[in-house]
């Protein structure tokens, strides 16, 4: 079974061809590589290092787009925001930031939630009712305000030199300890219905532990729907930083994410510099809907249709 | 029945104590109350001193139910900044973020089951359709984000709403209210959107998706058979059942009204619990973002007890088969 | 030879699918008259619940009556089904226990549907709705439970006390004994046979069961794969089965005698194609034992009055 096989049947499924006949599907797809790729190689596409406080001259600041500045003459593609920085080169930037704290932090949370929804499932007991109960009061509180109170706990417990230093640490440990709940629901539910087979109790015999049976041979086989949950939860974890941002308490603001923009933006949206909101917020606009409906698209055709 | 409701009170009492700790291991444990009453050049004299008075030194439990104990007398201590009572600050704010999830409640209870309903009766229309692809966007975008859109759009580009604040309000005893002057209204109307439209999405493919499994039931199909007219079969039938799942998860919901409060007063500046906490962890004021904390999972467990009573009132089988032991 | 009351004439239900069109029934032409039961058995898929859907218009999109015409006393119907559902003919679903409202009294869903077609007064429709309720064996003091008190069996009278509330003509039952338990099932056919041998309602009886065919029904139209395989007497069809899917049909009945106790029970061989495998000519030929060329291309309409065959096709001319 080589690769070419597996190409192959991958080109012949329905999930392929469902694909490509949704044209949503298709756009969605599209918008999210697009972007991903301008974050990931944002450093040659970007005209400036939007981070770099030396790059940037406060004279330039306030530039519309596609004009040229009246004191240096510069000419920027998307403007400038109130400190000079290429509005472009921000975005390209802050979109890396973005995408960089979603999949940190999905990972995060997959990574918690698999593994304790694998020992709920498999050890069962006083741990699997202590994990489940957990979830349950976790799970009675909306993510985004549990994120926050981790973020405000981080801080606290942060000496104020380190506080601007870790934002980004603990943006990201905030939304993923918000997000492990699904993850560890899920593979819960597939562990308990797993380990009732023999090739389980058959691993039992031979007389691997605990963790080598839970691991090696329970995990690959929970891991299906994990993708689809993931694929959201990545969804929820842009929101989320992206929102953390706007209120401020996210990515600072001399390493601003797309968030952190547009809550500049607002400030100078009635005296007329209407380009520093719209363009991150369209941006992130994109972003979030293309993401979302992807996830929705995957969420459907992964499930197995009973009508 | 009784002892359904009083093993729920039970649960739900429970719960709130659990809240309780964590607001309270936030309140003792995080930060530093000392310095920050006293400042760095206070002696270690002083300190020990402040300690003893402020209870510091007793033993954990006995400081957990003072805690408890003052939380229920609504004494939370003082603000770091400005050292104001923290329960005075949050009770003359609490108006403002009441009035404001109300209407966005109200607003999207409302639209929300029109709309699903009339997106299930009229399934596969072009309106109906329209209306789901308009929803996956609300859905989709982070509440701020479609605050300051709209923000944008009603406040500066048409100038139609004003773009922060509550406007003129008026003063009835303890409560201010913006519900009685017209720059009141006005300025609730923009963040309420922003707030409820969220919900409102959910709420309408919830009421879509269960009436549309409502109608394609057999006692649905019954009720056509027998010469039910079209209405009858909608309203008496389907609707009822549609609803009872629909008002639970909502009303679940309302509790996230709450948290997504935070954000809406943010973006329109609304002299609410939401902004004041959100500055509370801007500025690592402990004793607001514990009080907050404990405010809110006291809310919560309220609302999830209310709906379980509710849900209990309204479907007549779960009253039976939790009698017998099945619940 | 009493009037017909229902008549359906050529009537084809397809699906629209992503596949192409799909015939869930093919060229079906049906009679019922008055006081009579007739059955309509056949395997799952064969159409059977699909034609009682059908006569009320109750076909769920995408699928659809595409073409044939429906006549109910001598008026056409199919284009207008709302007008003679409840007071004309009724439906009676297979699974009790999903066709209540649970969240209804049964009082209240009998009331409902007296007053829907019958101008009178609420006191006078509870009354009616007690009577129902006494007739189908159910004590009218219950009328104000709901209906999850009630056991399975019961619940099926209550549906039929429903199903007889607005004195229809014609009563369409899909399955109405098959989710029940063996013993219950007896009491509540037979409940329907005397119920409606005493108002003079017909009944369509839809089923999979032979033994309640037997037991049941006047006249027996047999189905597959979306067409009419063959029509007639009951007591004819069981003994003289025509139709080979027939006849395999009422071999493949187990019987209790002991002369056939130590034989294999009897098999059609292959299975009922699927709509969109549809085969050429007569949908049965891949798994006749007397299959004729002709059977393998062209599709036999029903012959002498009798069933779809082009055995008989034969017999005639050689007669």
């Amino acid at each position: 079974m080589g690769k070419g096989d597996i190409m192959n049947r991958f080109l012949d499924s329905d999930f392929f061809h469902d694909f490509l006949r949704a044209p949503v599907a298709l756009i969605s797809f599209c918008v999210v590589l697009i972007l991903v790729l301008s974050a990931v190689f944002a450093q040659f596409i970007a005209p400036t290092n939007p981070f770099d406080p030396a790059s940037l001259e406060l004279m330039n600041g306030f530039t519309p787009p596609l004009e040229a500045n009246m004191f240096t003459g510069e000419v920027f593609l998307l403007g400038t925001d109130d400190q000079g920085r290429d509005l472009f080169s921000a975005i390209l930037y802050g979109l890396r930031i973005s995408l960089f704290v979603g999949l940190m932090a999905v990972t995060l949370a997959m990574v918690l939630g698999v593994m304790l929804g694998l020992i709920a499932g498999y050890v069962g007991g006083w741990l699997d009712n202590l994990i489940m109960r957990l979830a349950d009061i976790q799970m009675t509180f909306p993510s985004i305000l549990i994120a926050m109170l981790i973020f405000g706990v981080a801080r606290g417990l942060l000496p104020p030199e380190l506080r601007y230093e870790m934002a980004i640490t603990v943006l990201i440990i905030s939304i993923g300890l918000s997000e492990w709940v699904p993850f560890a629901r899920t593979v819960r539910g597939s562990t308990m219905v797993e380990k009732e087979k023999e090739y389980i109790a058959a691993a039992r015999l031979i007389g691997l532990n605990r963790w080598q049976i839970m691991i090696r041979h329970i995990l690959p086989n929970v891991l299906g729907p994990v993708l689809v949950i993931a694929t959201i939860t990545f969804a929820l974890a842009i929101i989320a930083e992206a929102t953390l941002s706007f209120l401020g308490v996210g990515a600072p603001r001399t390493e601003p994410s797309l968030g952190t923009l547009i809550r500049v933006g607002q400030d100078y949206l009635f005296s007329g510099e209407w380009w520093i909101l719209l363009f991150p917020a369209l941006t992130l606009l994109a972003l979030a809907l293309a993401v979302n409906l992807l996830g929705d698209w995957l969420r459907d055709t992964l499930n197995p249709r009973l009508k | 029945m009784l002892i359904i409701i009083l093993r729920r009170l039970g649960q739900s009492i429970l719960v709130l104590f659990l809240v309780a700790l964590i607001s309270f291991l936030i309140f003792r444990f995080v930060g530093n109350p000392v310095d920050n009453l006293m400042g760095q050049e206070a002696t270690l004299a002083q300190r020990a001193a402040l300690e003893e008075a402020l209870g510091l030194n007793d033993a954990l439990y006995k400081q957990y139910f003072d805690f408890v104990w003052r939380a229920i007398h609504f004494d939370f201590g003082n603000s770091y900044r400005g050292a104001l009572p923290v329960a005075e600050l949050i009770a003359s704010r609490l108006p403002a973020t009441l009035e404001l999830a109300l209407t966005s409640a109200l607003f999207a209870m409302v639209f929300g089951v029109i709309t699903g309903i009339y997106t299930a009766i009229k399934r596969g229309g072009f309106i109906a359709n329209l209306i789901l692809s308009t929803s996956l966007i609300g859905v989709s975008l982070p509440t701020f984000l479609i605050g300051v859109l709209l923000i944008w759009l009603f406040a500066v580009e048409l100038r139609w709403l004003p773009s922060f604040g509550r406007g003129e309000v008026v003063t009835l005893g303890w409560w201010t209210t913006g519900f009685l002057t017209v720059s009141g209204l006005k300025s609730l109307i923009l963040p309420s959107i922003t707030l409820g439209l969220y919900q409102l999405t959910l709420i309408m493919r919830l009421t879509r998706s269960e009436m549309l499994e409502v109608l394609r039931q057999d006692y649905v199909r019954f009720a056509k058979a027998l010469g039910l007219s079209n209405r009858q079969v909608h309203f008496n039938h389907a609707l009822p059942n549609t609803l009872v799942p629909v008002i639970t998860i909502a009303g679940l919901q309302l509790g996230s009204i709450v948290a997504f409060a935070i954000i809406t007063e943010s973006v329109f500046q609304w002299p609410g619990v939401g902004l004041l906490f959100i500055n509370a962890v801007y500025f690592v004021d402990i004793p607001v973002m514990s009080a907050y904390l404990l405010l809110v999972g006291v809310l919560f467990v309220f609302i999830n007890l209310l709906v379980d009573l509710l849900y209990l009132a309204i479907d007549p089988r779960l009253r039976d088969s939790q009698l017998n032991g099945e619940g | 030879m009493s009037e017909n009351l229902l008549e359906i004439k050529n009537i084809d239900v397809t699906f629209k699918t992503r596949h192409g069109i799909l015939k869930a029934i093919d060229n079906l032409s049906l009679s019922v008259n008055k006081g009579e039961i007739l059955g309509l058995v056949g395997e799952s898929g064969a159409g059977k619940s699909m034609t009682g859907a059908a006569i009320l218009g109750l076909i769920d999109p995408p699928g659809r009556l595409s073409s044939g015409q429906i006549w109910y006393k001598g008026q056409r119907i199919d284009q207008a089904p709302e007008t003679i559902r409840g007071h004309e003919i009724s439906m009676i679903f297979q699974d009790p226990l999903v066709s209540l409202n649970p969240l209804r009294r049964i009082g209240d869903q009998l009331v409902e549907t007296i007053l829907t077609h019958m101008p009178i007064t609420k006191y006078e429709a509870i009354e009616r709705a007690r009577k129902g309720l006494e007739e189908v064996g159910i004590d009218p003091e219950r009328i104000n439970a709901y209906p999850h008190t009630f056991s399975g069996g019961m619940r099926q009278r209550v549906v039929i006390a429903l199903a007889l509330a607005p004195e229809p003509a014609l009563i369409i039952a899909d399955e109405p004994t098959t989710a029940l338990d063996v013993s219950v099932q007896a009491q509540i056919l037979d409940l329907l046979k005397r119920l409606c041998r005493e108002r003079g309602t017909s009944i369509i009886l839809v089923t999979h069961d032979m033994g309640v065919i037997a037991e049941t029904t006047d006249r027996v139209g047999v189905l597959y794969a979306g067409r009419l395989a063959e029509i007639g007497d009951t007591r004819d069809i069981l003994t003289n089965p025509k139709h080979p899917y027939t006849k395999g049909l009422v071999a493949s009945t187990p019987r209790i005698d002991a002369s056939s106790f130590d034989k294999t029970l009897y098999q059609i061989s292959g299975s009922m194609p699927k709509l969109d495998a549809m085969p050429c000519g007569c949908a049965f030929h891949p798994r006749c034992e007397f299959v004729l060329d002709k059977c393998r291309s062209d599709i036999p309409s029903i012959i002498a009055n009798r069933a779809a065959c082009w055995l008989l096709d034969k017999e005639e001319s050689l007669l």
